[in-house]
């Protein structure tokens, strides 16, 4: 009896450091394993998008998508730095994008991107 | 058709050719610059002429418009409230002579010592001579503010709940600012905010116009009047024009 004992004391010396050294490798397969099961939450994300009586965005939606900081940024260097202020600017945006909240801030919240553009430029 | 003739036309084709490319670029990049077409740019040069002896004591119209314009900060605390434009009472150090209250503001120098002080080219003259803050780059070393002979720039302590006018953005905590001398304003052909304030109080004290004009106001003012800038010895050449100081 006492020599099973001192076996599945030893046992239990090498198993649970291994468990504790392995758990996380082994929640984050079962994770990702479930992860892939549950559908992806991008879907439900929407965006308050303008009626058919504005015109076409300055650039195509995909562009606009991801790059819209890049040409903000860009159109910032010019009007800021060279004084060159053409017709597009974060304040045109508000034309047809009436609402922040709905438009904006829905992507930003779900990427977690928290632009400081607002702190000091007006937006509705 | 002969070697020579072959060589006439070909050089001249490609001479007419180049000359055609020069034009239409030069056509294209006059087309682009919009509106400033007519202006190139470097030819003017804002200042300012502030009349003393039009001032009013104890009117602060143009402090006010400022604020109002340009969301400037204004918390109800000396520590925190910054002042784009703002009056001062000098008294004479020996005798009983009369007190003289002067307008402050930053007085746009041809050697702004902000500019050449920060370490992020935030703060840069423009081509019409305003000295600017581009507030996106500041890192709010205030290094600007010690350089500034003339205490005219100021620091965002606090983020700036006052907003007034919503179509001129605010700067948030963290930046420092100062005069624009309404560049925003002036761009669409308007007069800054603190000289319209002065008009319609009927004092006309502050009149800003283009120093390289010499049929401008400030150019005349200029011209007939004896001016005076303060701490000329400096070197900063500044473009704030006193009469009566």
């Amino acid at each position: 009896m006492p020599a099973t004992n001192r076996k599945n004391k030893r046992a239990l010396l090498i198993a649970l450091p291994l468990v504790i050294v392995l758990f996380p490798l082994g929640y984050s397969v079962v994770a990702s394993l479930l992860a892939r099961e549950a559908p992806s939450d991008g879907g439900d994300l929407f965006l308050e998008m303008p009626g058919a009586e504005h015109e076409a965005c300055v650039r195509d939606t995909a562009y606009m998508r991801y790059h819209h900081w890049e040409l903000l940024k860009q159109i910032r260097e010019e009007v800021v730095r060279y004084g060159i202020r053409g017709d597009v600017g974060l304040n045109r945006c508000a034309d047809c994008h009436t609402s922040r909240e709905r438009f904006c801030n829905r992507c930003h919240e779900a990427t977690s991107l928290y632009p400081d553009c607002f702190d000091c430029h007006y937006y509705p | 058709m002969k070697r020579r003739d072959f060589l006439k036309t070909a050089g001249g084709s490609i001479l007419a050719g180049t000359s055609c490319a020069y034009a239409f670029r030069f056509l294209i990049r006059s087309d682009t610059s919009g509106v400033e077409a007519e202006i190139p740019p470097g030819t003017r040069r804002w200042g300012m002429v502030i009349d003393l002896n039009r001032c009013r004591e104890g009117c602060a119209a143009c402090l006010g418009a400022c604020r109002n314009e340009n969301n400037v900060a204004h918390h109800g605390d000396v520590r925190w409230d910054n002042h784009w434009i703002r009056k001062v009472r000098l008294e004479k150090k020996h005798g009983k002579g009369a007190s003289q209250e002067v307008l402050l503001l930053c007085n746009h120098c041809d050697n702004p010592p902000c500019a050449q002080v920060c370490p992020v080219q935030a703060t840069y003259k423009r081509d019409d001579g305003i000295v600017i803050v581009d507030h996106h780059r500041c890192i709010g070393c205030r290094y600007c503010m010690i350089a500034c002979p003339y205490n005219a720039r100021f620091f965002n302590f606090k983020e700036n709940e006052h907003w007034p006018n919503k179509e001129f953005p605010k700067r948030s905590h963290g930046v420092a600012e100062a005069c624009t001398l309404c560049a925003h304003r002036l761009e669409r052909g308007l007069e800054p905010a603190c000289v319209d304030a002065c008009a319609k109080e009927g004092a006309r004290a502050i009149i800003v116009g283009d120093l390289n004009d010499d049929e401008s106001d400030v150019a005349h003012l200029i011209a007939r009047n004896p001016v005076k800038r303060i701490r000329e010895d400096l070197g900063t050449e500044p473009k704030v024009y006193y009469i009566g100081l």
